[in-house]
């Protein structure tokens, strides 16, 4: 009985996100930014009825309506809004969340995609639930291509190490399991904050001393947004550091928020990470 | 007498190896002997900051405690009961969200320095009654106070979409990490002054707690009592949220664990609580970067972890508290 | 009047006082305490003894008339300096915080830079509470406590001592023997005492007794001139009739069936 009942679990839990018609829904709801950005870049931005307040990326993302944060959506909002397919993420979302969704008879769409490993699988399985199946197996391929380019071209030299500062008040690092740690593999560096058990540590000034990293990575740099706060939050820090030849070189640097997301613009952010890496 | 010079030298003895200890040992142990220049940085530039910030905000918070338990005449009392904390936390974040830096580098830190002393003044406008500061007024407006600022506070970070915020308000549940010398004369000066005039009407504070009448009947005026006590604790509970967010416990039961040892005379219990602070927040914070680095822990996740257990066991075994 | 031989350590003279603005509470108001007295202020709940006693102990000011301490106005005295002359006990006594018995006696040297000759032992051995020295106030009994700020106000070593309702919430055996204890402290030390109390039948063995209704003085003097029937009928709203034993001794019979 109870052996029946798990191998139901596990079939149930496989089958649960296939997608059963490819037909292009009309109207999508959208509760996290990255697979905003997703719908956008796969052209299914004019069906995009609904995003959450975290939503800002393409641009046009912003003049959706909002039905809330990612973690707190309004639920009379999302319905209210008649959606075709509710598109979420395990990365963000709450489970409770869609399972009332679906209660009410709505579909969803689950994307499991956290790493930039399934950064291509996962834009193939959305497109192909979504019923534009070209355009995405077109992306996934153009994003394959491009990782593969900066692989093959590692950069000369011992690697780079490389510390991520995602808050530089306290200062707290991009550690592992984080799409910003895969980014910092692929372009041909070490993560210093890589062995933490969490994956945003609290980084220890002092192990910054100790073993200086070769680069500083400071993001995200959203002048319009922050107004240019971050810059401002890092001179204590960096003045803490001045005595490291990381900065007496000026190596250190400030990145947008490309990487923060598992999305269209990861790659772009990688390639804007390698070039840093390279200076 | 003679137990008490004992006991004092005690203090004296622990305190100095907790001080010791918070600067060489760590993630890494220093040997004060054979340094090299990154040992050099990290000690004077990193550890030492830390440490004097540990030991100021311990001493503020404990101190603070104490006094504020006698001015209410409610031993449940702590110095973030009265929303000092909260003001400060609101107008840190909104200065991050606006993103002022009008202060420089000091710009969170003096935000919210202002923000705790405004929300102090509020309070005292509100506790103010006929001539003076009533225990019972205090308590309630800063209750009230601390509730509307957390609510705005909340109300900011859920408008809010800016992934850089959220962890700005890590800031508020207290760092020390980032602590360095620029800041430490304000921070010493106020947290000084505070203690000096705790010290110096600790008197007036064991009278206050038997009530007004007995007060007065003893020989002081209750309302300027209680006025200058309670601006001691604003500047010291402003500074230390200022200096490093807020840390728990320390405010509401490191005065009990000093009350267990000493007694309830605010002569000794003042400055017990500060030096007991000081010394919990440091081992606290020396644990919380020891632990698992280069990853740190906060400060004052680690002074409940510990303090907490040391408290319940000394209510379970020592039974001197009667309320 | 053994008054006018007596000297005056405090007087109120015309005083008027109210909490609210408006009508007064208490009305011209004359009474003085002189050297070595033992005065009971009685009267019903609500008829102004507290406020008589906080008005004497400078707690309360007087929107109009005199309050002198040894012939100068009490409000000119700097506070601890009028602590070393009074001292007043509230009728409720508490202590939030757990002080020792030793402690919070050790409280009534406060107002004092170089101390009195009586220590702090000394006083306890007065009110007999040598032995819970180390207790901790919210652990006594409610004699215990009493006795315990009793000796807090010995050793602050005032001449005039401003007792409200000292008896209240004392059973029958503590209540006789801490007016023991002040008659004793009386001869000894010649202090005057001045002590709020509702229980007539106490009052009744009191030397001196000032009997209040609604803020003002109905009379005062020894027990037999000031409690009559009519007097007390008068100030407590209550049918009454004095009776005495067979050794001489007045007491209060109700009249009425409960």
């Amino acid at each position: 009985m109870f052996k029946w009942s798990v191998t139901a679990m596990i079939i149930f839990i496989f089958l649960f996100p296939v997608p059963c018609r490819a037909k292009t829904p009309e109207r999508i709801i959208s509760l996290a930014p990255n697979m905003t950005e997703m719908l956008f870049a796969l052209g299914l931005g004019d069906r995009v009825v609904g995003v959450t307040s975290f939503c800002d990326y393409p641009p046009e993302a912003r003049k959706k309506p909002r039905v809330g944060g990612m973690s707190n959506p309004s639920l009379e909002a999302v319905v209210s809004l008649k959606p075709d397919i509710v598109v979420m993420t395990t990365d963000g979302n709450q489970k409770a969340f869609e399972e009332r969704l679906r209660s009410l008879h709505l579909k969803t769409y689950v994307s499991r995609a956290r790493r930039i490993r399934d950064l291509a699988k996962g834009i193939r399985d959305l497109g192909a639930a979504l019923g534009v199946r070209e355009k995405a197996d077109r992306l996934a391929a153009d994003y394959k291509a491009r990782l593969e380019r900066i692989e093959a071209l590692k950069p000369a030299g011992p690697k780079k190490k490389v510390l991520f500062i995602v808050w530089p008040d306290p200062l707290i690092a991009a550690g592992p399991g984080t799409v910003i740690d895969d980014a910092i593999k692929i372009a041909g560096g070490i993560n210093l904050a890589g062995r933490s058990i969490a994956e945003y540590p609290k980084y220890s000034l002092e192990a910054i001393l100790r073993d200086p990293p070769d680069l500083i990575v400071i993001g995200p740099d959203m002048r319009e947004q922050d107004s240019g706060s971050i810059r401002k939050l890092a001179r204590g820090l960096l003045s803490r550091l001045r005595t490291l030849p990381v900065v007496k070189n000026h190596k250190v640097f400030y990145v947008s928020d490309d990487l923060y997301r598992l999305g269209p613009r990861t790659i772009r952010g990688i390639e804007e990470l390698r070039r840093v890496m390279d200076e | 007498m003679n137990s008490m010079k004992t006991g004092i030298f005690f203090i004296i003895l622990v305190f100095s190896a907790v001080l010791a200890a918070s600067l060489f040992l760590g993630p890494s142990v220093i040997n004060p002997f054979a340094m090299d220049g990154t040992t050099k940085v990290i000690l004077f530039s990193i550890r030492a900051p830390r440490v004097v910030v540990a030991v100021l905000m311990g001493t503020a918070l404990g101190a603070s405690g104490a006094v504020l338990q006698g001015i209410l005449r409610n031993p449940l009392a702590d110095p973030y009961i009265l929303g000092i904390s909260s003001g400060a936390a609101l107008a840190a974040a909104s200065g991050i969200v606006l993103g002022l830096s009008v202060f420089g580098t000091f710009t969170i830190p003096v935000l919210a320095f202002i923000g705790a002393i405004v929300t102090g003044g509020i309070v005292g406008i509100l506790g103010w009654r006929r001539g003076g500061l009533w225990p019972e007024r205090l308590l309630l407006a800063g209750v009230g106070l601390s509730f509307l600022f957390s609510a705005l506070l909340m109300l900011l970070l859920s408008l809010s979409t800016t992934e850089g915020l959220r962890r700005a308000t890590l800031w508020i549940f207290g760092d020390l990490s980032m602590s360095d010398w620029s800041i430490m004369p304000y921070g010493l000066l106020f947290v000084a002054g505070g203690l000096a005039v705790s010290l110096w009407r600790a008197k007036a504070l064991n009278a206050l707690i038997l009530g007004d009448e007995l007060t007065h009947s003893l020989g002081f005026s209750p309302h300027r009592e209680r006025f200058l006590l309670f601006v001691a604790v604003g500047l010291m509970t402003a500074a230390s949220v200022a200096l490093g967010g807020m840390i728990g416990f320390i405010g509401l039961l490191v005065p009990h664990i000093a009350r267990f040892f000493l007694g309830s005379d605010n002569r000794f219990l003042v400055p017990a609580s500060a030096v007991l602070g000081g010394a919990l927040l440091c081992v606290a914070d020396l644990i919380g970067r020891s632990l698992i680095p280069p990853m740190e822990l906060p400060a004052g996740i680690i002074t409940a972890i510990i303090g907490a257990p040391y408290f319940l066991y000394l209510l379970r075994k020592k039974n001197v508290l009667s309320f | 009047m053994s008054s006018a031989s007596r000297s005056m350590i405090l007087r109120l003279e015309d005083v008027r006082f109210s909490y609210e603005k408006g009508e007064g509470f208490i009305e011209d108001l004359s009474l003085s305490v002189g050297e070595g007295e033992f005065i009971g202020l009685v009267g019903a709940n609500g008829s102004g003894k507290s406020t008589i006693l906080k008005l004497g102990g400078g707690i309360l000011k007087p929107l109009s008339g005199d309050i002198l301490l040894w012939e100068k106005t009490l409000h000119s005295y700097h506070n601890r300096d009028r602590a070393k002359l009074i001292s007043y006990l509230p009728q409720t006594l508490d202590a939030s915080i757990p002080f020792t018995v030793e402690e919070l006696v050790g409280m009534g040297l406060y107002p004092y830079d170089i101390p009195p000759a009586m220590t702090t032992d000394d006083a306890l051995a007065m009110v007999g509470l040598t032995e819970k020295a180390d207790a901790h106030v919210t652990d006594l009994s409610g004699g215990e406590k009493r006795r315990t700020f009793i000796a807090m106000t010995l050793l602050q070593g005032a001449g005039l001592l401003l007792l409200d309702e000292p008896l209240a919430n004392l059973d029958i055996k503590y209540q006789i023997e801490l007016i023991r204890l002040l008659k004793k402290l009386r001869e000894e030390r010649n202090i005057s005492i001045v002590m709020a109390l509702h229980d007539i039948n106490i009052a009744m063995q009191f030397e001196k007794v000032v009997l209040i209704k609604n803020g003002s003085i109905l009379g005062s003097g020894p027990p037999g001139d000031v409690l009559t029937d009519d007097l007390i009928r008068n100030a407590f709203d209550i049918n009454v009739k004095i009776v005495r034993n067979p050794h001489g001794r007045a007491y209060i019979s109700y009249e009425d069936n409960f």
